[in-house]
């Protein structure tokens, strides 16, 4: 590459960048209003984000079944801010997700994607389990192609899908207005430089921070290409970032080969029990599929039971560990492998479960292990919205798991606030009437970086630094943390972040180098936030730190809040509205 | 290197959907037409199976996904 980086301007009243499971509902709802919208996705949004190669369970307040069962809208998000969040959550945000969710699983089922079964006899044949909640709450649907209904979905009405571009850098007015955005073409090596009125950022988790635990590159549980780009992009505009320091251990879960299949009590493993080697039982086999008879109301505070410590166990000479399915009668065999088959990439690991290992739900038990470390759902990190999902920059959006303090909202966090966030960002773009024309350096700069990689006979490739990121984080950010070591991290992060180079073949690797940008940016905050809690928060948070071993509530049980302010970083806490100021926290 | 994507090129008619669903952009599309793609970067598989899901001929073989032996799942055999 030796000729100069071509820029393409791009005008579009409404940007959706990430179009994973929120921002193809954020541009099907933005596109029912009078403005153009354009997704710029990374991968292809046929199979992209967490949703990618499919979902097969949704969690909603559902009136047909909750009403029968005397189960309010508040019940359900008491349950999940008790039972799943510990008080950890922005409740005014759970709200919009439990009222709205069913709804948007109506809009699902609109655009073709199958939730109710003949063999069902719960309200509206939908097949109902209990798994985050007190109350079942959880619809299991056909819903492994999830994202290419969506995607049809969203062409139909005039969306523009724009696909291998890594969005990088957000353009804003001094006033603190979006203008645009800019993103690097993966195949094609151009330059997108957007105009816009409002944007939808719904990039998704942060990744690649901790090395995966096989040693394979990309298997992890959430995608490998997630790389916590819209968490970078908002922290250099200016914008707080929360909840990073919540990088947690590993779990233990099927291993060698990391999906989402998640614990017994699952959807996908209602039937299944962990046991050891002799057989005894550590996990019991819980209920099957309760659809038929979803039983009377419980108390909302129950939690799902707790998991026992692996390791602990493993330290005590215990183990190895295996999930059990033999217990199960033909029919729940055959409702795993459906769940299972539409859930994530459980299609694939069927296929190569069944077809290249011959495995036998039946008669063979499959070795529990544990999972590689990721950034938790447990107390979600993300952008700071308000109840519109707009943040601090006015016509900036988020949606999905881009929303910090939603832990656990998962599929029905990202219907819900992507839907909504595209009705907000719609509605901006329409009260704003043209483009503005942005008078920064930042295309250009973005322009010279790309060259610069290009032609960098002494850059290194993309790999060796994400290894080098990935070792100081498992090195001095591990399962406990503290004071010095986190500063020596950070300085070793900074060093690295002010004096290497990346060397870029071509566009495929340049995308590569500005995704391990993004992966240092998200390992800075990880490691700030990580000195500022100063306490320790126990399991499901599992943030521990040696000089500081208690929790301590008064002063931390809060979101902590990052943002970069002329160069520094500075940091706030965020006060969490409790429900029961006497039950939370405790 | 991992090789974690085996075309049969008897069956597979280069169609080029793989290439255009694959998250990670491992594929590139094979200069001959009708020619099962080029796996430019292996390494970068992560093993989703996009790709064999939407093969219109995976249930002709055309597509394989294998894991690499450390991804290989532990069973205890009845």
């Amino acid at each position: 590459m030796t000729a100069k980086i071509e820029v393409i301007p791009i005008e579009t009243d409404v940007l959706i960048i990430g179009g994973g499971l929120a921002g193809c509902m954020a541009a099907i709802k933005a596109a029912e209003k009078d403005v153009s919208v354009t997704i710029a996705e990374k991968a292809d949004t046929r199979a992209s984000g967490c949703a990618g190669t499919g979902v097969d369970h949704i969690w909603a307040y559902i009136p047909p079944v909750h009403e029968k069962m005397g189960y309010t809208i508040e019940d359900i998000i008491e349950s999940h801010t008790k039972g799943i969040a510990n008080g950890f959550i922005d409740q005014e945000l759970l709200h919009l997700i439990v009222r709205e969710s069913y709804n948007r699983i109506l809009d699902l089922e609109n655009f073709g994607l199958n939730f109710r079964f003949e063999d069902s006899k719960a309200p509206g044949k939908f097949r109902v389990v209990t798994q985050f909640h007190s109350a079942p709450t959880t619809l299991n649907f056909d819903g492994r192609d999830l994202k290419v209904n969506l995607t049809r979905e969203a062409r139909k009405r005039g969306v523009r899908i724009i696909n291998r571009v890594n969005m990088v850098e957000l353009l804003t007015s001094l006033d603190g207005h979006i203008l645009g955005a800019l993103g690097v073409g993966t195949r094609d090596g151009k330059i997108y430089h957007f105009k816009t009125n409002a944007v939808v950022t719904s990039t998704g988790r942060v990744n690649r921070l901790s090395r995966s635990l096989t040693g394979v590159w990309g298997n992890t549980r959430v995608p490998i290409n997630e790389t916590g780009d819209g968490r970078a992009m908002a922290f250099r505009a200016g914008l707080p970032i929360i909840n990073m320091e919540f990088l947690s251990n590993a779990m233990y879960s099927i291993g060698n080969f990391e999906l989402n299949l998640g614990s017994p009590r699952n959807t996908v493993q209602p039937a299944a029990a962990v046991v050891d080697g002799k057989g005894d039982i550590l996990v019991p086999r819980t209920q099957f599929y309760d659809w038929d008879n979803p039983g009377e109301k419980r108390e909302v505070s129950a939690g799902h039971g707790e998991r026992p410590d692996y390791f602990a166990l493993q330290d005590q000479g215990k183990g190895p560990f295996y999930l059990d399915l033999t217990g199960g009668t033909e029919e729940e065999i055959g409702y795993i492998e459906w769940s299972i088959r539409n859930e994530g990439k459980g299609s694939y690991f069927l296929d190569y479960l069944k077809n290249q290992e011959h495995f036998d739900f039946r008669t063979d038990k499959l070795e529990w292990l544990p999972n590689s470390r990721e950034m938790a759902g447990t107390a979600s990190s993300g952008l700071v919205v308000d109840k519109d999902l707009e943040t601090g920059i006015k016509g900036l959006f988020a949606a999905g798991d881009e929303v910090g303090g939603l832990p656990w909202v998962c599929a029905p966090g990202a219907v819900t606030t992507g839907w909504h966030a595209g009705e907000m960002a719609a509605k901006e773009a329409m009260n704003r009437k043209s483009f503005q024309d942005i008078e920064n350096d930042k295309p250009d700069a973005l322009v010279s970086l790309c060259e610069g990689m290009y032609h960098n006979e002494d850059g290194l490739h993309w790999r060796e630094v994400e290894i080098a990121v990935q070792n100081i984080i498992d090195h001095y950010a591990g399962k406990v943390r503290a004071e010095e070591m986190l500063l020596r991290a950070i300085d070793r992060l900074s060093d690295i972040e002010k004096n290497v180079t990346f060397r870029a073949e071509n566009p495929h690797e340049l995308g590569r180098c500005l995704e391990v940008k993004s992966v240092i940016e998200n390992a800075g905050m990880v490691l700030r936030a990580s000195v500022e809690r100063k306490e320790s928060r126990k399991m499901p948070f599992g943030f521990y730190r040696a000089d500081y071993p208690e929790s301590n509530d008064k002063d931390f049980f809060v979101f902590l809040a990052q943002t970069l302010k002329e160069g520094r970083v500075e940091f706030n806490k965020i006060g969490i509205k409790k429900i029961d100021e006497n039950n939370i926290g405790s | 290197m991992f090789r974690p994507v085996i075309f049969d090129e008897k069956v597979c008619d280069g169609c080029n959907m793989c290439v255009e669903v694959c998250p990670l952009d491992i594929f590139e599309r094979n200069p001959e037409k009708g020619k099962p793609p080029i796996l430019k970067y292996p390494d970068e598989c992560a093993y989703d199976g996009a790709c064999w899901l939407r093969c219109h001929l995976r249930d002709k073989g055309a597509i394989k996904v294998v894991p690499p032996l450390p991804m290989k799942v532990s069973i205890l055999r009845g």
